[in-house]
């Protein structure tokens, strides 16, 4: 026990449910991916099934609509993301020489909220209907009011969707903390190996685009729950077609979630590309060729791919210029696609290839990625899309894509088996079920080229194409057979495979492969170094000698300030890296242990997923969802408490490359990763607000749909309580650093007293606004009046919320501040004050957006 | 920096609140509104880069985490700017 810190063994089932560390959650991640693959693949060949023949006569329309619908959204956010998540849980670590993630509790948490998304997710089918409204979930289509029956399977789904997005939003503080906090000493972040750089580029475009879809999605569940408009066409009855009082309605939901979407393709990819340049790598035996220019490549098309959304949307009423420049930087976008892919095929030509089950799978990935990625080509020139637009040349064309990716993953499923396992797998059967499953892929999606006429996510279609239809539909069972095979062998070799050893490939080179396998819970026999150019494991003199080099030569910080600060902790979705500010920073001294186990990410996350099944069912005011969502919100914030209170150890390393952040503590960087996010966040609200009120005249706006009752002062007040709040905030940082407690603790005091009174003087200007009797708004103005009301009270109480979130970890902070903390040192008021003055900054946005112009 | 610098930051963001409420009680929102326009949101930018700069202390920070947080500026006025644009 007392070696395992807290950890039950790996046979116990508890271990599991307890676990922080990062190669445990790694394999629980890979294992659910696969249970939403196998979830996800069983609705897809239901509808290959009902495809045999044109017309819905086995799953019916409503069927076959939400297995087209649920299949999606399974795929791309339930599997194949999480999927390479399971490697770079296990791998990234390892690859640049930490002992665990840098916020391992809160690695636990995204897991358990992933966990349960998926399974919000599946509750869903059982409440009459799931989601049907396709994986882009388009509106006004996925609004209540065209959703036949209750809809509420449907606003489950939205939820679980939202719950997922707080688990990548987590996971992308953890990783960037991690990768720029806790590399060993002399690894270079260009000189890590490509997969974890690949894991870094992909976690930098989750940060700010799935930030943009929680926008969407947070606005989409309000107009599901809270009644808001900002989907809806025409909100006083009147056609849409004539006299529409919301013009911008659908647009909006295509460019929120195209600027999600397009990004979220290299997402699913990248860490794809890292998988297939380590295998190319290694069963070349060659160095990858151009490896510079690939990194580069890489990174431009990182930044590249937040500006090609609008090829999407080719069809809708968007002007011809601004179709003809995302024209161009589509265009753009796949030159340096171009680079990468010559850059794997000249490894290969130089390499001496050896074409084990890794290599195969990688190889096959390449083939097809190059085939998707010249018909996306054709889609990206606006005359072809014209055509192509709406039919299945899209769905092959991103199946080629995107399975491609899963199709690498799973070479890297048998690349790091026998690391994660310490068992070799069959390979010959590892070759045979790569066979099957291309010649399964082809014959499933290739079809759809030809028969591209065929109309996308519609279950009738000309009966001259059934013949493809029905070769597609083989396809596709011959690919499910294929999985049989891995997981076979996969299972089976558990047992009987042969002892891996530490590194079965020769020429696999990256840190993971001179460890064990399975890697210790803490990975390395020493403190990994590559100061010298190889890598090396210290003991604890050396390290304590180059630490006092270090500071004495004056580098300062970065070599120093080891050893302290406890693992973020409380956290609720949106105010994870918030919270871990209140956090007290446990003194550790020198050899104090690292912990392994906490059960509160299991809990928080249980109490989440039933406060969102509640909420999925509040509008039909039934006591059975009021309550749920009532003690799941009693849960979930229990829970964050008993975390925060937990004492949990995840020290900093004691000498690690740091660049280009090595003088911001780790707490403080996750902490400003966590409020990039969020800037994205309140940017797409303040966008959307933008967005309709250009659609229906900026400056008509203003007389048409306000009344004369919302004035200027309410704001005005509450602009001055804010900002003297802020003032205050730093004043107990002051106060702290001097060591006076009273003052510490009158200015929180000060602080949450402010923030109180914003909420209070809030409350009341929406009491008035919703009961006004004018003769413009007889009816009061509220939520569901108009766009503007709900542009007004949604994004206004975004902010209240985060307020209030703020005001519940101020109160915590003054109780502690009078139990005598941080005197001496004022870090955890800092961090706490970052996010504070961020709510602030937001406000001076929303102050004359929403109360002067 | 001292609870003096500190003071002075609070005095000026308090000045720029008032003064972007004055814009609107002088009746220019009315009368010129685009020039309004400009004048309020400009008074916003500068409280904002204030507030970062020396309450979030970004001045000190490495240049990074500036980057950071323009990196998420950019993309949110990337898509304000572009969606705005495509339905002109
Ligand atoms: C050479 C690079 C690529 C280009 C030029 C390209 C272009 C396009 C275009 C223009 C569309 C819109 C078609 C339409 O709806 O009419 C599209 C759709 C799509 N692409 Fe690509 N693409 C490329 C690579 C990728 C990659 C790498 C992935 C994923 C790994 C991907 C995934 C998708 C998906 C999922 C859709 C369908 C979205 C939907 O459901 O409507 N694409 N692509
Ligand atoms: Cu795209």
């Amino acid at each position: 026990m007392s070696h395992d810190h807290g950890l039950p063994p790996k046979s116990s089932v508890s271990r599991w449910f307890l676990t922080t560390n990062h190669k445990d959650i790694g394999v629980l991640y890979l294992i659910t991916a696969l249970f939403f693959l196998v979830f996800g693949g069983v609705l897809a060949l239901l509808f290959r099934l009902e495809l045999i023949t044109p017309g819905a006569d086995l799953l019916g329309q409503m069927g076959y609509n939400q297995a087209v619908s649920t299949h999606g959204l399974l795929m791309v956010f339930w599997f194949i993301s999480p999927f390479a998540f399971g490697f770079a849980n296990y791998l990234v670590p390892l690859q640049i020489g930490a002992d665990d993630l840098a916020f391992p509790r809160l690695n636990a948490l995204s897991y358990w909220l992933y966990l349960f998304s998926g399974l919000l997710m599946g509750v869903s089918f059982f409440q009459g209907t799931t989601f049907a409204g396709g994986w882009t979930m388009y509106a006004p289509l996925n609004t209540p009011a065209y959703i036949p029956g209750e809809g509420l399977g449907a606003t489950s789904v939205v939820l679980a969707l939202i719950m997922f997005t707080a688990a990548v939003t987590l996971g992308s503080v953890n990783f960037l903390t991690t990768m720029y906090r806790m590399r060993a000493e002399g690894l270079r972040m260009r000189d890590i190996p490509i997969f974890s750089l690949s894991i870094n580029l992909t976690v930098w475009m989750m940060l700010f685009a799935f930030a943009a879809l929680l926008a969407a999605l947070m606005i989409l569940a309000s107009d599901h729950i809270l009644g808001t408009t900002y989907f809806q066409y025409s909100i006083d009855g009147t056609t849409m077609a004539t006299d529409a009082d919301n013009p911008g309605a659908s647009l909006l939901w295509a460019h929120l979630f195209w600027f999600f979407g397009h990004p979220e393709v290299y997402i699913v990819f990248f860490p794809a590309l890292g998988v297939m340049a380590e295998c190319f790598q290694t069963f070349t035996g060659r160095r990858l060729v151009g490896r510079k220019w690939f990194i580069i490549s890489m990174v431009l098309v990182a930044i590249q791919s937040f500006v090609v959304w609008m090829h999407h949307m080719f069809l809708t009423g968007i002007n011809l210029p601004i179709k003809t420049i995302f024209m161009a930087t589509t265009i753009g976008i796949s030159l340096p696609f171009d680079l990468m892919v010559f850059s794997l095929i000249y490894t290969m030509a130089k390499g001496r290839v050896r074409f084990t089950t890794p290599f195969l799978f990688s190889l096959g990935a390449l083939i097809l990625f190059i085939i998707g990625g010249i018909t996306g080509v054709f889609l990206g020139a606006i005359v072809l899309d014209y055509q192509f637009r709406g039919t299945y040349w899209v769905v092959a064309h991103f199946h080629y894509v995107m399975v491609a990716g899963a199709t690498a993953l799973f070479g890297g499923l048998y690349y790091w088996y026998p690391k994660i396992t310490g068992k070799m797998y069959n390979e010959r059967l590892g070759q045979i079920q790569f066979g099957v499953y291309f010649l399964g892929f082809n014959l499933l999606y290739f079809p759809m080229f030809i028969a591209w006429e065929t109309p996308r996510r519609v279950f009738v279609y000309p009966e001259s194409l059934q013949i493809w239809h029905s070769m597609a539909t083989v396809g596709g069972f011959i690919l499910g057979a294929s999985f049989l095979l891995m997981f076979y062998n996969l299972f089976v070799s558990l047992w009987r495979g042969e002892d891996a050893g530490d590194n079965p490939w020769a020429y696999a080179t990256s840190a993971e492969w001179a460890v064990s396998s399975p890697p210790p819970l803490e990975n390395f026999p020493g403190v990994p170094s590559y100061a010298t150019g190889k890598l090396e494991f210290l003991d604890d003199e050396t390290v304590a000698e180059r630490t006092e080099r270090a500071s004495g030569a004056g580098h300062g910080h970065a070599a120093t300030d080891g050893g302290t600060a406890a693992d973020g902790g409380a956290v609720t979705t949106r105010a994870a890296a918030t919270a871990t500010a209140m956090e007290p920073a446990h003194e550790t001294a020198g050899e104090e242990h690292a912990s392994h186990a906490s059960f509160w990410p299991f809990l928080v996350s249980l109490g989440g997923f039933v406060t969102f099944l509640g909420l999925s069912g509040v509008r039909t005011g039934s006591v059975v969802y009021l309550s749920m969502a009532a003690i799941g919100g009693l849960v979930t914030f229990g829970s964050l408490f008993g975390m925060t209170r937990e004492p949990f150890h995840a020290p900093e390393m004691a000498i690690a490359e740091r660049w280009p952040f090595s003088s911001v503590e780790k707490m403080k960087l996750g902490m400003w990763t966590f409020l990039a996010s969020d800037i994205v966040l309140f940017g797409a609200f303040i966008g959307s607000y933008a967005f309709v009120r250009v659609a229906y005249g900026w400056t008509a706006w203003h007389h048409d749909l306000i009344p004369a009752e919302h004035v200027t002062m309410p704001g005005l007040i509450n602009t001055y309580l804010l900002l003297t709040s802020s003032f205050l905030v730093v004043l107990a940082m002051v106060a702290a650093e001097r060591e006076s407690k009273r003052g510490t603790v009158a200015a929180l005091v000060g602080t949450f007293a402010l923030g109180v009174g914003f909420l209070i003087n809030k409350g009341l200007e929406w009491q008035h606004l919703f009961h006004i009797h004018s003769e413009a708004f007889p009816n009061g103005w509220n939520l569901s009046t108009n766009i503007a009301s709900s542009t007004f009270y949604l994004t206004t109480g975004l902010h209240g919320a985060h307020v209030t979130i703020g005001l519940i970890i101020c109160a915590y902070m003054a109780v502690r501040a009078w139990n005598g903390a941080y005197q001496g040192d004022d870090r955890a008021i800092e961090y706490f004050g970052l996010y504070w003055h961020f709510v602030d900054i937001v406000w001076l946005f929303l102050f004359p957006l929403f109360y002067i112009l | 920096m001292d609870w003096k610098g500190y003071t002075v930051i609070y005095v000026v963001l308090f000045a720029f609140a008032t003064a972007q409420a004055v814009v609107e009680f002088a009746g220019l929102v009315e009368s010129a509104y685009w020039i309004a326009f400009a004048v309020i949101m400009v008074l916003s930018v500068i409280k904002a880069v204030g507030v970062a700069a020396y309450y979030q202390h970004l001045r000190w920070e490495p240049r990074a985490v500036t980057y950071l947080v323009v990196g998420g500026t950019v993309a949110a006025l990337a898509l304000t700017g572009a969606a705005a644009y495509s339905i002109l």
